[in-house]
């Protein structure tokens, strides 16, 4: 038996990132001295950079949703309309089914127009319609983000502790998420210290407001649900499965993006041109240094600079281009889950 | 050729992991909502993989939704929401071949053509990863492999489901989503390797 055979294997867990403890230390032995194995994990990779560079494979038609949104309204009769005609459609649709289907699908007597409605108006809401609600949350964390620096905004948890911030959100949003407990690290050296939090007013809900800060600045996050608060326009990075939105005013740099339901935006006030430009020009570099939804990267040449975290991080990514190195906080992944 | 289980009757509104007596909230649509939303092109993608028709990918994506609908009530707060929509989605299509079973064979592989696949896709240029023919080259190299590489192709590398996510959602051992994913990589890379700059599969240890 060809003694790299029980690895090929190990290379599929490792694009898993299922490979932990004395597995993946064996793996990683075993790369070192094995250079087939390296170069066939090598192709696998390049393989899946260009996959994933190529999404989407296929974006849904534009008129897919409002077609779908109101086959679940109980009509199918907006295949093609034309747009004033769609517009009329979902009012009639509103006005008149909603209710009837909703009691018909759930059998609840006391499900409201509004909150079954609340399905199709995410699906229904136009491009344009997103674009404006994504800048008022952008716009919501600038704000947020400066009156916290200014001391605007005291914080209601002081803690370093995920675990206890966690707790003290528990209850007091709509939505349910749970911070990372070890974030990742630079060399052994924490990239990032959780400070506290506090609850945001937006638009009548309360959101939270989750603080950070590293050597050398403070970073707030603010966290909603996907229906308060929507992910769109600016620039966009596709990396690890999500689309990144980049938005920059004045000297503040905001990443915001959805998943698993809730809807995240991260102020910094990253200084220097390059390494903005870092963020925005080489975003090649960024899709390859995040081959997989649950890697940390550093790039300087091959395959070996890939560091494999929980599911549960915070991700800050060091670019190194031809001109220069230097270290950009990417986004907080994935902070937590809401429920459903 | 896909793997279909001849006896095993499938009903797409009762996953494993739903419970009819599930506690219904509003909570549960502004999420449900949200995650549709979230996972709306990855359904059509997944519909257009299996079927490789525009208008039958389209009525998969409308009666997921629908039958998804109407189901939310029976999901478990800890339900993966992701792999539910997607199993209804494959469910569908697996009944509505076994409705078009004739004797023998079912026909996996008629689908449109190659021009009925090809749309645009390019949103920005910041998505600008791969030019527009390589990304049409990785598309028409994907609908060269078998219907179920195709799926495990999408799921993992561009859905990003885990093996053992895949392996729920096909309903099948982790093992044989390895095996298969294995296969449908060293195929597509040496559909790949002749076109882009994709080594191709190594002379030995390749899997197919």
């Amino acid at each position: 038996m060809n003694p790299c055979h029980e690895y090929r294997a190990d290379i599929l867990l490792y694009l898993d990132n299922a490979l932990t403890g004395r597995q993946l230390e064996d793996f990683r032995a075993h790369l070192s001295s094995c250079p087939d194995c390296k170069a066939q994990l090598e192709e696998e990779l390049a393989l899946s950079s260009l996959l994933r560079a190529s999404r989407p494979l296929y974006p849904a038609p534009d008129g897919l949703r409002a077609r779908v949104a109101a086959a679940a309204a109980g009509h199918d009769s907006a295949r093609t309309p034309e747009p004033d005609l769609l517009h009329k459609a979902r009012l009639r649709i509103f006005s008149q089914h909603v209710r009837h289907v909703a009691q018909r699908a759930f059998g609840w007597k006391t499900l409201t127009v509004t909150i079954f409605a609340l399905v199709l108006c995410v699906l229904l809401a136009p491009a344009a319609l997103r674009r404006a609600r994504a800048m008022a949350y952008v716009k919501t964390a600038i704000a947020t983000h400066r009156s916290y620096l200014n001391g605007e905004l005291p914080l209601q948890i002081r803690s370093d502790s995920p675990k206890i911030v966690t707790s003290w959100f528990a209850g007091k949003t709509t939505f349910h998420f749970q911070l990372p407990i070890s974030p990742p690290t630079l060399k052994g050296e924490p990239v990032y210290r959780l400070t506290g939090g506090r609850l945001v007013n937006y638009q009548g809900n309360s959101i939270a407001l989750v603080t950070y800060e590293t050597a050398s600045e403070k970073i707030s996050l603010l966290v909603a649900s996907s229906t308060t608060a929507v992910a769109a326009g600016g620039e966009q990075v596709r990396s690890g499965g999500l689309t990144f939105h980049h938005h920059r005013d004045g000297s503040f740099n905001v990443i915001s993006w959805t998943n698993r339901g809730l809807t995240y935006a991260l102020v910094s006030s990253l200084s220097g041109s390059a390494q903005h430009s870092c963020l925005v020009c080489h975003q090649d570099i960024a899709t390859q240094a995040l081959p997989g939804r649950t890697t940390t990267g550093f790039v300087s040449s091959g395959s070996e600079k890939y560091g494999f975290v929980p599911p549960v991080f915070f991700i800050r990514t060091r670019y190194r281009c031809e001109n220069h190195t230097c270290g950009v906080t990417l986004a907080l992944y994935t902070c937590g889950r809401n429920s459903l | 050729m896909a793997c279909l289980p001849p006896s095993k009757e499938r009903n797409s509104l009762q996953p494993g992991w739903m419970f009819p007596s599930m506690t219904f909230s509003s909570e549960k649509i502004q999420n449900f909502s949200a995650a549709l939303n979230e996972h709306f092109d990855g359904l059509y993608a997944y519909a257009m993989v299996l079927s490789r028709n525009r208008t039958e990918a389209e009525d998969l994506v409308q009666e997921t939704c629908v039958r998804a609908m109407q189901a939310i009530g029976r999901l478990r707060p800890d339900s993966n929401v992701k792999s539910w929509l997607f199993t209804i989605l494959r469910n569908i299509w697996l009944n509505q071949l076994r409705q078009r079973r004739t004797a023998s064979t079912i026909e996996l592989e008629g689908g449109d053509s190659t021009a009925e696949l090809a749309v645009e896709t390019s949103k920005g240029p910041h998505e600008q990863y791969v030019s527009k023919m390589e990304r049409d080259q990785v598309r028409e190299a994907i609908q060269q492999l078998s219907v179920e590489s195709r799926e495990v192709i999408l799921l993992r590398e561009y859905e990003e489901l885990s093996y053992q996510e895949i392996a729920i959602l096909l309903d099948c051992p982790t093992g044989t989503v390895m095996s298969r994913l294995g296969r449908a990589r060293s195929k597509l890379r040496a559909l790949l390797s002749e076109t882009l700059q994709v080594p191709g599969p190594r002379a030995k240890g390749a899997a197919e």
